[in-house]
């Protein structure tokens, strides 16, 4: 194998690696706040890049042409209404079983994953078919030997890392991410420092989700195509992803979504096996890692739960 | 407890005439459901049914049924036995309604089975339908490259199911909530991938399934009883039938023993019982290992009866079906569960336009039971330490 | 909300038309008889199904209209979703409702392949109208498994000679791991090696598959003149997507399977553009009964295409109500006529069934993705020389 496939391949894996990290970051936030595990975070971002697709149509509708501002308008539309989604969902749903069992929580959201995509699939003009995601970003490539770098996935890859950085940036930098922590470390001492315990749950809900419908558009652009059954799969990688990376760490969700998109491609490429065995391969190897290191690589301390 | 409770219960009639009357109604009622065809009819019988479970409750007909239950058990279990026999012989020449009848007998077992590792032990199984697909694969297999007895390869499926389930006993009795789900989560998905890739066992194309077998007897040839034919399922509703009822005794003996109250004090809290001796993993490793076997052996009966599996049988959301079986009946209340399963697998396939909705109707129906009446729908009575107890509400 | 009104609709113009062509004949008391249909009608190749189901119906229709006609027909559409396990159960609940006397079933050659059992279990007559793999009619010896359309070893032979003739050398080989993706690739590997092409690399991907990165970074570096897809529209359109994401220069090949109009709604641009498939009998227009099919499908106002195989689905509908009418509403009686069919007239030509149940359809025609449109090869520019094919 010379260098350019290897960069190809490389190329290939850092591009799921972001996607997953994206997804992976939100199950780590929500459990962070809330000691809880919000299933239908992979249907929710099927749902964001359906109104992604929606706000798309709508665009053309009123015959504005420009990429750019098409993707402007689909970003906003989607991120905005997704992460609204996502404080309903928190208010509604998660919080008042908040003093439940914590395998409620889970079953409820495992739930609404379902409902979600089945509304979808039922209810969506023609819900059923794949839909095609258009493709909006610039389509020149660079031929680097071999390894053919379009300009679309470099932008893509970029947008996906930057988004990760402000998110990380945001929870360790700024006020709203001080309150956070605060509410992650400690929720009886965090409302009598004054914190608005109830907002601040609300608002990590609507950025987890709307985190989620980044990489559901980011999905659409990559694949040209989005479909009601995307979020399961990927939602279910995050999820693995933010465990073995160990729950409740930011960085234990990046390093999961690496490792998990490395272990599909090294599972494809490397081993002795037919490459459609790579989801396989990676599943096996969580549940072997979650049998060696019950709480995920990088253990939960209590003192740094985001 | 016991003088508390009217030694004569509703209408002043005795517990047991209730409870054999009860039986009869339930027999006439599942006869006229299952051969309902026109929609009106199906929804008048469920409204009837919802009726009478409400109006029965107001007017201490439960109690009443609860008497007879615990009163004369022996003769109340047979009553439900007969009453069964009753029903496959009522429809003995129906393809479909017995097609239906045994599919919800086999999702009662599977039901019972889950009951034991999330209702009893705490533990919830998300790969139900991976289990049970086990069962079917193992069926597969077996029927049409061995010379095994189809009797024993039901067993071989339960065993199979169990022995699978070793592999991740290790994950699942270490990590706790959250982990423990992600683990059988990702065995769900895991297994439904393995069999789409792997070619041996026929790949996303899916398995024949050869018949049942019995003593020389093949159960894809209707028996003939003085003249008339009768339809082939009828053989799979009896074994199914058989299966179910061995699948409740076995289920509810263990509830009652002590193991049984092992299990339950490691639901309620892992530590303590450890602290009063409660081997913690064997408890786990013992309820999990039950549950397995049990929906193994369904999918593999299920599996003769369908004569063709796939993987697509087999997915993540047919397991969120199996759970929202015993959610929806209550945690740890096997008659639940029993109702449950006929909600889950018969209402959509006679409501034609539930059909197609099912998924989401199940779905939306778990989350408000989960926020409303998060015990379900006949909820387990509080288990009371004494060696000779009965469930009582 | 949309879709499902959508579909009412359209459901309810079908029923209008049915109804309006039944008031039309005289009102005798006929008895009624029910038929089958099963296709995919949701799901990625939905397209094809609905097709095949709305000229199913028509024939229907077109019978009850018929005051000759000696029973009033009643069709039981069914959805198989493409699945395998989901066949099975609706085949089985068309087998084994009595009311139902024989079936027009399955688009998919490998719900196909599950289904056949129960047909022949229930003695339910039925007559294949779109699956292509051979072993659906001759892997068994059932008396109740027809079929009006040919199989894929016809078309994979031209398909061979076809591409080997425009002068490409090799080829890397992608196809599902149904039995129909099997089967595909065993009959094209089988024909091109005959013919002299090279195969450099073969892949089976799954029939839900989203990343063809993997594969496809292989085939880029085996750099073949021709990359061959033996499966359905869905996956082709996302493997075509994604060759151009890896810049691979390849003429891209499909079978039978992906001529549909969704492979053009999938693709964006025009990505589409100069991929070639194959497809058993002659475009509709051209068939002996074509003027007729077309008029009265045009006429009924459905709201889908009758897409690739509706002719077929019409034929075999038509073929199954004629005997029906011959010898009766019975299963058994229905089965024995259906086994000596022999140059029996129809839209697509006279059907003749061999020992297998196999009608034998000898044409195979050659389309190319011209402007958004599939066009006989014959007929297109590419034949001309105006436009040319990938590395020509």
């Amino acid at each position: 194998m010379d260098i350019g496939l290897l960069g190809q391949y490389l190329a290939n894996g850092m591009m799921l690696g972001t996607m997953y990290a994206l997804v992976a970051v939100g199950f780590t936030l929500f459990f962070g706040v809330l000691d809880v595990i919000k299933f239908s975070h992979g249907d929710v971002l099927m749902l964001g890049s359906f109104t992604g697709f929606t706000a798309y149509l709508g665009v053309l509708a009123v015959g504005i042409v420009n990429p750019w501002l098409t993707l402007v308008a689909i970003l906003v539309v989607s991120i905005t209404t997704t992460a609204a989604l996502g404080a309903v969902i928190a208010r509604y749903l998660v919080l008042p079983l908040k003093s439940a069992p914590p395998l409620n929580i889970l079953l409820i959201t495992l739930m609404l994953g379902t409902a979600l995509r089945e509304a979808v699939r039922l209810f969506y003009p023609d819900g059923s078919n794949p839909k095609a995601f258009p493709a909006l970003l610039p389509t020149a490539s660079v031929d680097l030997g071999g390894f053919a770098l379009r300009a679309d996935s470099a932008i893509l890859m970029a947008a996906g890392i930057a988004v990760i950085i402000g998110l990380n940036l945001l929870i360790n930098r700024t006020r709203l991410g001080l309150a956070i922590r605060a509410v992650a470390q400690d929720e009886e001492t965090a409302k009598i420092m004054g914190i608005n315990y109830t907002m601040i749950v609300l608002l990590t809900f609507g950025i987890g989700s709307g985190a989620a419908a980044f990489a559901g558009i980011m999905n659409g652009l990559y694949y040209n195509e989005i479909n009601f059954g995307m979020g399961l799969l990927l939602g279910l990688i995050g999820f693995s992803a933010a465990i073995i990376g160990g729950l409740g760490n930011i960085y234990g969700a990046i390093l999961g979504g690496f490792l998990f998109a490395g272990l599909q491609t090294v599972g494809a490429v490397a081993l002795p096996f037919a490459s459609a065995y790579k989801d396989v391969f990676a599943f096996g190897v969580v549940i072997a890692l979650m049998a060696w290191k019950p709480t995920g690589l990088i253990a939960e301390r209590s003192s740094d739960r985001v | 407890m016991k003088d508390n409770t009217t030694k004569t219960g509703w209408l002043g009639l005795p517990p047991l005439v209730v409870g054999l009357g009860a039986v009869v109604a339930v027999v006439i009622f599942g006869w006229q459901f299952l051969l309902a065809e026109s929609e009106l009819e199906v929804l008048g019988l469920v409204a009837l049914a919802a009726v009478a479970g409400w109006a029965g409750g107001k007017t201490g007909l439960t109690g009443s049924l609860n008497e007879a239950m615990r009163g004369h058990g022996r003769t109340m279990n047979g009553a439900i036995m007969i009453g069964l026999l009753a029903v496959i012989g009522l429809l003995s020449e129906e393809h479909f309604p017995l097609l239906m009848l045994t599919t919800m007998l086999l999702y009662l077992t599977v039901g019972l089975g889950l009951n034991v590792q999330f209702g009893l032990t705490g533990m919830v199984n998300f790969a139900g339908a991976a289990f049970f697909g086990i069962g079917a694969y193992t069926s597969a297999v077996l029927t049409t490259h061995s010379a095994v007895p189809p009797l024993l390869i039901l067993i071989g499926g339960g065993l199979m199911a169990a022995a699978i389930g070793f592999l991740l006993i290790v994950p699942v009795v270490r990590t706790a909530g959250h982990y423990s789900a992600v683990v059988t989560i990702a065995f769900g998905v895991l297994f439904k991938t393995f069999l789409e890739v792997n070619d041996v066992l026929g790949g996303p194309q899916g398995l024949m399934v050869d018949s049942m077998k019995l003593f020389g007897w093949d159960f894809n040839d209707g028996p003939q009883l003085f003249g008339i034919e009768m339809s082939f399922y009828v053989n799979y509703a009896l074994l199914g039938g058989g299966l179910a009822v061995l699948a409740f005794m076995l289920t509810q003996r263990l509830e009652r023993s002590w193991l049984g109250l092992a299990l339950d004090s490691v639901r309620l809290d892992e530590t303590a019982s450890a602290c009063f001796g409660v081997n913690v993993v064997r408890a786990k490793v013992l309820a999990f290992t039950f549950g397995n076997i049990l929906v193994g052996v369904a999918g593999s009966l299920y599996g003769m009866m369908i004569s063709f599996i796939a993987p697509n049988s087999f997915t993540f959301a047919d397991s969120l079906l199996m759970v929202s079986i015993v959610l929806l009946g209550g945690l740890g209340s096997l008659w639940g569960t029993a109702v449950a399963a006929v909600i889950v697998v018969l209402l959509p396939e006679k409501l034609q336009i539930l059909q197609e909705y099912r998924f989401l109707l199940f779905s939306g129906l778990v989350i408000v039971m989960l926020l409303y009446r998060p015990q379900g729908l006949l909820p387990r009575g509080v288990r009371q330490f004494f060696p000779s107890w009965r469930p009582q509400r | 909300m949309t879709f499902s009104t959508h579909r009412r609709k359209l459901f309810s113009a079908a029923l209008a038309a049915t109804l309006s062509l039944s008031l039309a004949a005289p009102a005798l008391a006929k008895d009624t008889v029910k038929v089958g249909f099963i296709g995919p009608l949701s799901g990625g190749v939905s397209n094809m199904g609905l097709g095949g189901r709305n000229s199913a119906a028509l024939a229907v229709a077109l019978r009850n209209q018929d005051p000759n006609a000696k029973y009033e027909y009643e069709l039981e559409a069914l959805d198989d979703e493409c699945k395998p396990n989901v066949g099975v159960q609706v085949a089985t609940k068309l087998a084994t409702n009595r009311k139902v006397v024989g079936a027009v079933t399955h688009y998919c050659s490998a719900v196909a392949m599950g289904t056949v059992d129960i047909y022949h279990k229930f003695n339910l007559p039925m007559i294949v109208w779109a699956a292509v793999l051979p072993d659906i009619t001759y892997g068994n010896d059932y008396t109740e498994i027809h079929r009006v359309n040919g199989t894929m070893i016809n078309q994979n032979e031209t398909a061979a000679d076809f591409m080997t003739g425009q002068g490409y050398k090799t080829w890397a080989i992608i196809h599902d791991t149904t039995d129909y993706g099997k089967g595909h690739n065993k009959y094209f590997s089988q024909f091109l090696t005959e013919k002299g092409g090279e195969i450099l690399g073969t892949f089976g991907v799954t029939s839900d598959q989203q990343d063809f990165t993997a594969e496809l970074t292989k085939i880029k570096e085996l750099n073949p003149d021709v990359v061959y897809f033996g499966g359905l529209t869905p996956i082709a359109v996302r493997i075509r997507q994604q060759m151009d994401k890896l810049g691979i220069e390849a003429q891209f090949q499909g079978v039978s399977g992906i001529k549909s109009d969704a492979y053009f709604a999938g693709l964006s641009g025009d990505l589409a553009e100069g991929t070639v498939t194959f497809l058993e009998g002659a475009p509709a227009a051209k068939l002996p009964g074509g003027e007729f099919f077309l008029a009265e499908y045009e006429k009924a106002n459905f709201g889908e295409d009758y897409e690739a195989y509706g002719p077929f689905s019409f034929a075999a509908m038509s073929l199954l109500l004629d005997a029906i009418e011959e010898v009766g509403p019975d299963r058994k009686a229905v089965n024995a006529y259906l086994a000596d069919v022999k140059e029996h007239d129809s839209i697509t030509g006279p059907i003749t069934f061999d020992e297998h149940g196999q009608n034998t359809v000898a044409l195979i025609t050659k389309y190319v993705a011209q402007d958004g449109k599939w066009v006989v090869w014959e007929d297109s520019e590419y034949a001309d020389g105006t436009r040319k094919l990938t590395g020509k």
